[in-house]
């Protein structure tokens, strides 16, 4: 089930009215959600509601065991267990035939000739996510960051609150199992307040993202056979951006709004990302949930910055190509990952060159606006489905092709720029504040007026129940 | 700013611990700030605002512009509640029925336009499943029948030539079939239901009256060298269920919408299509027949009307003997070329490529009797109606001309 479809509305309806029945108590309210939950997800594909069961019942155990063990190497066994279950089912599913297909290219090129059957497997949605949520679960009883959750029902609520199950934010135990431990109602500010950021998550998705954006982006990047001039491939690449942010943070926005009005409190997922100057700024304001994880579990582990400049880089590198195919079994996502790892370590070497410097405000916007532009060659990386795509776009960027053609329309082009203009402004204008503080700030009549225009827009938009990108990761 | 999302009032800060002030006020800690550390029940503020009133006054501004939107789209564009939007889910609901079906129509939109189911029914006590596709190849539709060994049934193949020998590409279709398996989900089927539901009362829920399908429409084409959105084709049918489509009345009269339909379809202008690539698509349907036939099934194929002034093109393009005529012989099918159905001459065509929707009753009562007569899977009944002709959907005032 997804956000923007009527299936979601009637659904979080009766969701709503369950949690605020005065005849439930909090257990059977939990129980409730948890119900919804796996109907949530059910909704999609029913069969693939066993994954969750498995990676839920197998962390649980193990944390519960990790607890129990006397000797450190039976912790560290459970700890491998619960490891090597979740990542096992993300590697069938979602790396599975991207593997064989590696393994049939090295072997042809060893003159080895291999023609294994088709690799027909189904992407559980949103296992990427529930996989790390889960993961940390186990990770910070092993690291003793975190007790293991006292009662089963409400971990397994964790692992499946519906807000947060297919697209995040991923959420860890701590953030999350305390607040089932307790009866929460929200009250009617913050169900008012949590319908207004599900009226905006859905503008940014159904109307900004699907309805204006994507097509713009689709025209230069699903044109194949055609080359795309330096505008129409400027003009593409950053409509995906924008598409990339409103589909997403319009997702998560979403998430957090829902929570809001069944009284839980959610994370920041999103900070403004494109008002980021340089690029470690980038990654504590773009995905933030996954940021972090990969540098609790991944990049610390790895060693950091503790063990010397040449570990560091490595640690860096290695996090974010990793993180690169976390987004998808595919070789440009790797490719994007790796220039974001090479984009922080050239930061990190200049930060250390020019100890120093303190940009002044002309040139913090001309670094955002730099930042803003690398950040667009990588999602040229992102969003092609292969190296050519991202070749032809790339030379549309640098002006290398020879004849060029125009591909997208002036009018939904100007649509596009200005909506990305917007974002870009508007994030460069907030990087500094929160979405709560500039609200507090602003007039209650505008409010209403602005909430009537991306409700109204929403519903004449229609939406046609699209999936969210993240979806597929 | 008041803390959020509390177990109750006085609990609040024991639960979220207390607000991070680290920070200027409005900014809160994320968990780019804790590094290395269990992260802790994040904090929500909800900004100091009279929320249930600003809601209220945004839900009866949206209910009132809803209101004017809806009336709009009745009054002046001429839409209405009933007329249910096509959708790969609704085309998704009827494929599944085909497989035990013992008749079902597939191809682009002109077979989509220009069949009325319920004169189908009344003829031959059999109503068809609608599986064309506005926009599609009715080939890659036929060869998905072909891939299907659950299809057994009788498939009729409607298409319009320049459609169906495309060298390449499946046009709309390609999607449909695609996310089929996709569409047979339970959040699939709920939204259809629902949205099917909504749109037998309310009329502006119509793909073409969509914000992002309105505005980029008003590029006229000021960048030279490519299709403005507004050279694409507008709403052009209205469906129903069963997916019964028709041509929507307003592009039937005379006026701006009828130029434009008439003005978005370019003539169907191009170059001529080369012999190899009808020898091909022709071999392709042949393999799709052959497996069809090979389960027990069998395919005819069908030719609907299509306007002089696109005919002229149409058949400048590829001649009806180096396209139709070679398929029916490359595939040892049967066909109903509208040309040889005496009842379906001079129909009326008011965007140049799909019939009126009287007219769709009309072409479908002669092409019904042929079909009759062409395969023992169907039967003319005793009670059938009686024959149509010309006169019976082209105005007196035209017909006398």
């Amino acid at each position: 089930m997804i956000f923007n479809s009527l299936t979601f509305l009637v659904f979080f309806g009766l969701v709503m009215a369950l949690h605020y029945a005065p005849f439930f108590s909090w257990h059977q309210k939990k129980i409730n959600l948890l119900i919804a939950s796996y109907l949530f997800y059910a909704a999609w594909n029913p069969p693939f509601v066993a994954l969750l069961w498995i990676s839920t019942v197998v962390d649980w155990w193990a944390a519960q065991w990790m607890v129990r063990a006397k000797r450190e190497r039976t912790r560290k066994l459970w700890m491998l267990t619960s490891v090597c279950v979740n990542l096992g089912m993300l590697g069938y599913f979602k790396y599975g035939g991207f593997l064989l297909q590696n393994f049939v290219a090295v072997a042809a090129s060893l003159g080895i000739v291999y023609h294994p059957p088709g690799w027909d497997i189904v992407l559980p949605v949103g296992i990427s996510f529930y996989t790390f949520a889960t993961l940390s679960y186990t990770l910070d009883v092993y690291l003793r960051r975190a007790a293991p959750a006292g009662s089963f029902l409400n971990y397994a609520l964790f692992v499946t609150f519906f807000p947060h199950l297919v697209a995040g934010p991923i959420m860890r135990p701590t953030e999350l199992v305390p607040q089932f431990e307790e009866p929460r109602q929200a009250r009617p500010n913050q169900i008012f307040f949590g319908l207004a950021l599900l009226t905006l998550g859905l503008f940014q998705k159904v109307v900004l993202a699907d309805g204006f954006l994507a097509p713009v982006v689709e025209a230069v990047y699903d044109a194949h056979g055609s080359a795309p001039g330096m505008l129409d491939s400027w003009v593409a690449t950053f409509a995906f951006a924008g598409q990339i942010f409103c589909d997403f943070a319009g997702y998560s926005t979403s998430a957090i709004g829902v929570a809001l009005c069944l009284g839980f409190a959610m994370p920041d997922n999103f900070r403004f990302p494109y008002g980021a100057v340089g690029f470690s700024d980038f990654w504590r304001r773009w995905h933030i949930t996954l940021s972090s994880w990969l540098r609790d579990y991944l990049y610390i582990p790895l060693g950091g910055n503790r063990h010397g400049q040449a570990r560091t880089y490595a640690a860096l590198m290695g996090t974010m190509l990793l993180g690169g195919l976390w987004h998808g079994a595919n070789w440009t996502f790797v490719v994007w990952g790796g220039l974001h790892g090479l984009y922080l370590s050239a930061e990190r070497w200049l930060r250390g060159r020019f100890k120093g410097f303190t940009p002044g405000r002309a040139s913090m916007v001309g670094l955002a606006l730099l930042t803003f532009l690398l950040v667009n060659i990588t999602w040229v990386f992102f969003r092609a489905k292969t190296f050519a795509g991202a070749g032809v776009v790339l030379e549309g960027m640098a002006g290398m092709q020879a004849k060029p053609a125009p591909l997208i329309a002036a009018g939904p082009m100007i649509i596009a720029m200005v909506i990305v203009s917007a974002i870009f402004g508007t994030h460069l204008a907030m990087r500094n504040t929160t979405l709560e503080a500039v609200i507090e700030r602003t007039p209650s009549v505008a409010l209403a007026g602005i909430w009537t225009l991306l409700l109204f827009a929403v519903i004449i938009e229609q939406g046609q129940g699209s999936a969210f990108i993240y979806f597929a990761f | 700013m008041h803390s959020s999302t509390s177990p109750s009032d006085a609990r609040a800060s024991e639960i979220h611990g207390t607000r991070e002030g680290a920070l200027p006020p409005g900014l809160r800690k994320t968990a780019a700030d804790r590094p290395g550390q269990a992260q802790p029940v994040p904090t929500r503020d909800v900004p100091t605002r009279p929320w249930v009133r600003i809601g209220t006054v945004a839900f009866v501004s949206v209910a009132l512009l809803t209101g004017a939107w809806e009336w709009n789209a009745r009054a002046n564009i001429g839409l209405r509640a009933g007329d249910i939007d096509d959708s790969a889910q609704f085309w998704a609901e009827q494929r599944r029925l085909a497989d035990a079906a013992p008749v079902t129509i597939v191809g682009d939109s002109r077979i989509l336009f220009d069949t009325d189911l319920d004169r189908f029914q009344q003829m031959t006590g059999v109503r068809p499943i609608q599986t064309a596709i506005a926009g599609s190849n009715a080939r890659a539709l036929l060869e998905s029948y072909a891939n299907d060994p659950d299809f057994h049934g009788l498939l009729i193949v409607g298409l319009a030539d320049l459609s169906y020998f495309r060298p390449q590409g499946t046009g709309y279709a390609g999607s449909y079939l695609k996310n089929f398996e996709k569409n047979d989900k339970p959040a699939q089927l709920s939204g259809l239901w629902i949205d099917r539901f909504l749109q037998r009362y309310v009329a502006f829920m119509d793909s073409d009256y969509r914000l992002s399908n309105l505005l980029p429409r008003l590029d006229h084409g000021v960048r030279k060298g490519v299709d403005s959105p507004y050279e694409g084709v507008w709403k052009l049918s209205e469906t129903f269920d069963d997916r019964q489509t028709f041509m929507w009345s307003r592009i039937e009269s005379r006026g701006y919408l009828q130029q434009h339909a008439r003005y978005a379809w370019n003539l169907f202008k191009g170059p001529p299509l080369p012999p190899f690539i009808a020898r091909n698509v022709v071999t392709r349907s042949a393999e799709a027949v052959t497996r069809i036939r090979a389960r027990g099934g069998d395919v005819i194929f069908i030719r609907p009307p299509s306007a002089p002034e696109l005919r002229k093109v149409e058949d400048g393009r590829l001649p009806r003997a180096k396209g139709w005529d070679l398929l029916l012989a490359g595939t040892h099918a049967k066909g109903i070329h509208a040309d040889d159905l005496p009842q379906a001459q001079n129909l009326v065509v008011p965007e140049w490529s799909h019939l009126s929707r009287k007219c769709a009753t009309v072409f479908t009562d002669a092409y019904v009797r042929r079909l009759t007569q062409l395969t023992p899977r169907l039967k003319l009944r005793a009670d059938a109606p009686p024959p149509l002709s010309r006169s019976d959907c082209v105005p007196a005032t035209i017909a006398s001309l």
